[in-house]
């Protein structure tokens, strides 16, 4: 491994260039500190910078090489040597730009300032990875499978010898479906919860029932699929879906559902308190001052006038409903069908994003690819709903500021 | 929401003033409607702790089993013809006798066992003693006699794992009933455990194995631990707080202190609360096509799950570094420029020592987020079958390894119900990991709580 | 504290006492807002509250609506009589009581509604309005009882909060006006708006006096003189001084408000 010697090398040679410049600092000094435009420190960092920054960087750029095969693995050596010459020489020059005049620490500040700008700039980073990977491996599949019957299709029949159908519309009916579900379950439970909250409950209520909410919160998507696949599922299926004869699925959409519904409350009831609490208070206390109960109070005035921030958050609920998967994969089923019936299996668009992605089929198939498409899809969709709901939430807010 | 009827039973609009120490008609209705609305709220609540009681109970009681297991005491006459044929205690040699001949010495162990307590039950078949001890059984004490070759000749006693099935028995999940339709047991076998456990041979103990072992094939559950998945969830937490707490706290700086109000930083602000609301599993497709596919890392990887749950981390760290960095007052800043500290001096020697215990429960709560995520490790290959441990850091981080909520999904695929008893285990270990970083969160937010 | 007989000399005839507080007091949690305050509210007249900040002017205003019933750790003790009905009797229905006793707000709150809908408001909760004509009826007179009709009469339908402030506490007392109160209660109303608009207000509050009560809590001794008949003087949580508002502010009685209107506490 040579890189990993040759960047050990270049701390080394930056650990020796901050001594270096520290005491050099001093010395030019002489007896007064004060006659320096930086303090000794800064000196020591900037030599330091000096040596580090040229041998990461074309570190960085020999490991980017190699990854993506433009190089061979055995051009590490050729690579770590320049990178010890391009620390050597940023330790030498820096060195040399010791002086009483040197400002070393607006240079530190500035790479400093650059370092943190970089780091900001790994979100954009992140979002461009996600469009590239996603549109790319895109666009290899809408060149094996025709776009239209990907997004008209009504059936959805992957097969391993190849000739698949892979309509996305059962997938997208089967993912409304368990949203629907889930947003009536969660947003009338939250935002009642989170009016009580606001403005009914003692603090006493509130200090035990809002950490409460908040632990439902905090429990991880895992176990609420757990908990649809051994509790809800079979619930359902032998007190309902049985005795009522619409099927005897385990996993059906109203398990999913219902269980995404409970993981939902606390996300919609946290994002109402919030949006009801800042109605201003002046607000209420004329709407009571008037002789308004606090109910009519809640309901003629706070939420209409919060009215706009609880669409916002209903949208950003939706769109964590529809690209929820560990729910629907344990809770919904697989069975890729349009049905009424809420009991029934059905399937969504990220429960066959995970069966196409970790089964044993070639990666260069139509069946592997479509889960491009779909994550693609999907992404667009919570996108869409994403960028709707914090534009309404903003315009919202400013309202009150 | 304006739908008040307009009637009045009295004359209006000039109304007589009534007594206040009577309600009329309407304050009546109003009032009932008042309560109404207040019972509306109750009951929201309610449904929201029942679900969060039934929840945790459900998970609890189904998990708590496998962190017990039966374990049958048996004497083993380590017969030196099968175990070392060639007779001079070679360890190289030893080593290619095969588990199935210590399966051999075992089914003797304990049918001997069964003979010596003189059960006799009606229709016991060979095969029900010899399927009373796990699989596992056999590679359990060819461990213990590999490590220690001396035992070869002698008798030892060993606790070895009891079959599944009559793990399930002793835990109520597998009864007489169940075990008639069952072609894995046998009601005859779990008389004959209940006569063992009867006679002390059976014993029912804390799991420590459950902690400690690596995942089991699906023939032995009783076997099956998330000693894999912890470390591998470990190192991945360790990849995301090595990458995502530098990261995420620079870019919050420069964000909040430095940035200046442009294009490029509305855009990178946009970008940050768009991708604290991407689906999870998209982040999965991203891990997959570029750390995998482009990159070339290795599938199961630590690494590859670290990385992809340190950009999945980031914005929640960005976003709750950023509104710890905004509640410093500008006052502190203020103070520091007006002693002729630089702006950078001003923000690392005031303002991030101010904000750091703001900074550290956000972080612990984005880690304790990134501890529960699953979708995004199943694209990136972790729901493969993981048998050995990886490496110490830093080559382990390349060795395929599970994770806690990837183990628990692995689980749940699994046809034998016993793996959802170890499933449900597994989530209370993850809950308990959960819980401790909440508190450590809730504790550091109370120690260093300021008010300014 | 003051002595009774000042009450005596103004001779008033007990039919025309609108309200009786008698010993009168609050407390937020452990700390005393209000102590012992007896008083009595005339029935058309102007009384004004004046004292300095924290006097507890704001607190008894807050207290004959029952207003501080929405403050949890807010305790009142004592009665407050409206026409001999204690208006903290266990029976009362605050919802009925703030029917009657109207209040105005210091900063202007209109609801994010329209015009029209901000004033039928208070009808429209409490019913006083059979039909759609009836409840314009009640809109029109309120808006012109608040001397808003001419300003905003073509455009009841917008929002109430895009009107100015002047406009927007107008608009918040013919709301309250819309209610037909036998009280209304304002709350330093003039102390967001600019000159031109106080006057507009005080105008208004001169008319008001004709039809019910008003008590007025300012911070503004010339706003006191200007537009009460009644003034008391509250100074640390006491009720000093209650008088003719000529007689407070020509001849008081106590040093304290003489200490208050020449401006050497405040």
């Amino acid at each position: 491994m040579p890189l990993s010697w040759a960047l050990f090398a270049s701390f080394l040679l930056a650990a020796a260039g901050y001594i270096v410049g520290r005491s050099r600092a001093f010395a030019t000094a002489g007896p007064d500190v004060r006659k320096l435009h930086s303090r000794p420190t800064y000196h020591g960092t900037s030599v330091a910078l000096a040596a580090l920054l040229p041998a990461l960087a074309v570190l960085g750029l020999a490991s980017v090489l190699r990854l993506t095969g433009v190089v061979t693995p055995e051009s590490g050596l050729v690579a770590g040597t320049i990178a010890l010459i391009a620390a050597v020489l940023g330790l030498g020059v820096g060195v040399m730009r010791i002086g009483q005049e040197y400002q070393a620490r607006n240079v530190v500040e500035r790479m400093v300032l650059g370092l943190l700008m970089l780091s900001s700039l790994i979100a954009i980073v992140t979002t461009a990875g996600i469009v590239l990977s996603l549109v790319f491996e895109t666009g290899h599949f809408f060149q094996l499978y025709d776009w239209k019957a990907f997004f008209f299709g009504t059936e959805w029949t992957p097969r391993f010898q190849g000739n698949s159908r892979l309509g996305i519309v059962p997938l997208l009916w089967g993912t409304m479906y368990v949203s629907a579900i889930a947003l009536l379950v969660a947003v009338p439970i939250g935002l009642f919860a989170a009016v009580y909250m606001s403005e009914y409950a003692s603090r006493r209520v509130r200090g035990f029932v809002k950490p409460a909410i908040e632990v439902l919160a905090g429990i991880p998507t895992i176990v609420y699929g757990l908990f649809a696949l051994i509790t809800v599922g079979p619930l359902l299926r032998d007190y309902f879906a049985q005795p009522l004869g619409l099927g005897n699925s385990g996993t059906s959409v109203l398990t999913a559902g219902l269980v995404m519904g409970i993981m939902l409350i606390p996300f919609v009831s946290s994002l109402s308190d919030d949006i009801i609490n800042a109605v201003p208070q002046s607000l209420r206390d004329g709407a009571l001052g008037l002789g308004s109960t606090p109910s009519e109070t809640v309901r003629q005035v706070v939420l209409p006038a919060a009215l706009p921030g609880i669409v916002g958050a209903v949208l950003l609920a939706a769109s964590r409903a529809i690209g929820e998967t560990m729910i629907v994969v344990l809770g919904a089923g697989a069975a890729a069908q349009m049905s009424l019936n809420p009991l029934e299996a059905m399937t969504t668009i990220t429960v066959k994003i995970v069966s196409q992605l970790t089964g044993d089929s070639d990666f260069n198939s139509p069946e592997t690819l479509v889960a491009f498409a779909l994550g693609l899809t999907l992404f667009v969709i919570t996108l869409a709903l994403n960028v709707v709901a914090l534009i309404i939430v903003r315009k919202y807010r400013e309202q009150y500021e | 929401m304006t739908d008040i009827p307009l009637s009045r039973p009295v004359d209006v609009p000039d109304r007589k003033p009534g007594s206040l120490l009577q309600q009329d008609a309407r304050t009546k209705a109003r009032n009932a409607a008042e309560k109404r609305f207040r019972l509306y709220g109750v009951i929201a609540i309610a449904i929201s702790m029942i679900a969060l009681v039934v929840l945790l109970t459900t998970i609890l009681s189904a998990g708590s089993g496998a962190f017990r297991q039966t374990y049958l005491n048996i004497p083993v006459t380590l017969d030196a013809a099968v175990l070392d044929p060639k007779g001079n205690r070679d360890p190289a040699e030893m080593a290619k006798v095969l588990t199935v001949s210590y399966g051999r010495v075992l089914d003797a162990a304990v049918e001997a066992t069964v003979a010596r307590h003189n059960i006799q039950i009606e229709g016991l078949s060979e095969d029900d003693i010899d399927n009373l001890i796990s699989k596992e059984a056999s590679a359990q004490v060819r461990d213990r006699v590999l490590a220690d070759p001396e035992l070869i000749g002698q008798t030892v006693e060993f606790d070895v794992l009891t079959g599944g099935r009559i793990d399930g028995f002793f835990k109520g999940r597998v009864t007489m009933e169940s075990a008639a339709r069952d072609s894995n047991t046998s009601p005859q076998q779990l008389q004959l455990a209940q006569e063992l456990a009867n006679r002390g041979e059976i014993v029912t103990r804390f799991n420590w194995n459950f902690l400690t072992n690596a995942d089991a094939s699906d023939q032995r559950p009783e076997a099956a631990g998330v000693g894999v998945a912890i470390l591998g969830s470990l190192y991945m937490m360790l990849v995301v707080l090595v990458l995502a707490v530098p990261i995420g706290v620079a870019a919050s700086i420069y964000l909040e202190e430095f940035a200046p109000q442009n294009r490029i930083t509305d855009i990178i602000e946009v970008n940050i609360s768009n991708l604290a609301a991407v689906p999870s599993i998209v982040f999965g497709i991203l891990g997959l096509a570029a750390f995998i596919n482009f990159a070339g890392l290795p599938q199961s990887a630590p690494i590859v799950g670290g990385l992809v749950l340190t950009l999945m981390t980031l914005p929640t760290i960005i976003i709750s570094t950023r509104a710890a960095l905004k509640a410093v007052p500008p006052s502190i800043r203020d103070a520091a420029l007006g002693v002729g500290a630089s702006k950078m001096q001003s923000v690392f020697h005031h303002v991030l020592p101010l904000a750091m215990p703001g900074i550290l429960t956000g972080t612990i709560i984005g880690l304790a987020q990134a501890l529960g995520e699953t979708a995004p490790l199943l694209l990136i290959g972790m729901v493969a079958f993981v048998r050995n441990f990886p490496d110490g850091l830093p080559g382990g981080l390349m060795d395929p390894a599970s994770a806690l909520p990837v183990q628990v999904y692995n689980w749940t695929q699994r046809s034998d119900p016993a793996f959802i008893e170890r499933a449900s285990g597994a989530i209370i270990v993850l809950l308990v990991f959960l819980l401790c970083m909440n508190v450590l969160a809730i504790w550091l937010r109370r120690k260093f709580e300021r008010r300014w | 504290m003051y002595d009774t007989s000042h009450r005596v000399e103004n001779a008033v005839t007990p039919k025309d006492i609108k309200i009786q507080a008698r010993k009168v007091q609050v407390f937020y949690g452990d700390k005393q807002a209000l102590k012992d305050v007896d008083v009595d509210i005339l029935d058309k007249t102007v009384t004004a509250f004046i004292g300095p900040s924290g006097c507890g002017k704001s607190t008894f205003l807050r207290c004959i609506n029952r207003m501080n019933d929405t403050i949890p750790i807010a305790r009142v003790e004592g009665e407050i009589l409206l026409d001999g009905e204690d208006v903290y009797d266990r029976r009362v229905d605050p919802v009925q009581l703030r029917a009657k006793v109207g209040m105005v707000f210091q900063k202007p709150n209109p609801f994010p509604k329209s015009i029209y809908d901000n004033v039928a408001y208070g009808p429209r909760i409490h019913g006083l309005a059979r039909n759609r004509a009836e409840l314009d009826d009640v809109v029109e007179k309120a808006l012109r009882g608040a001397a808003l009709w001419n300003e905003v009469k073509d455009r009841l339908s917008e929002p109430g909060t895009g009107l100015s402030g002047g406009q927007q506490q107008r608009l918040c007392i013919a709301r309250a006006v819309a209610t037909s109160p036998e009280v209304l209660l304002m709350d330093e109303p003039c102390s967001a708006l600019d000159p031109i608009a106080t006057a507009q207000v005080e105008e208004l509050i001169e008319e008001l006096r004709t039809r019910f009560s008003v008590v007025i809590v300012t911070h503004s001794m010339q706003q006191a003189a200007r537009v009460s008949q009644k003034t008391a003087f509250f100074h640390l949580g006491n009720l000093v001084e209650y008088g003719d508002t000529d007689d407070i502010f020509t001849k008081p009685q106590d040093s304290r408000t003489e200490a208050y209107i020449s401006g050497r506490i405040g």
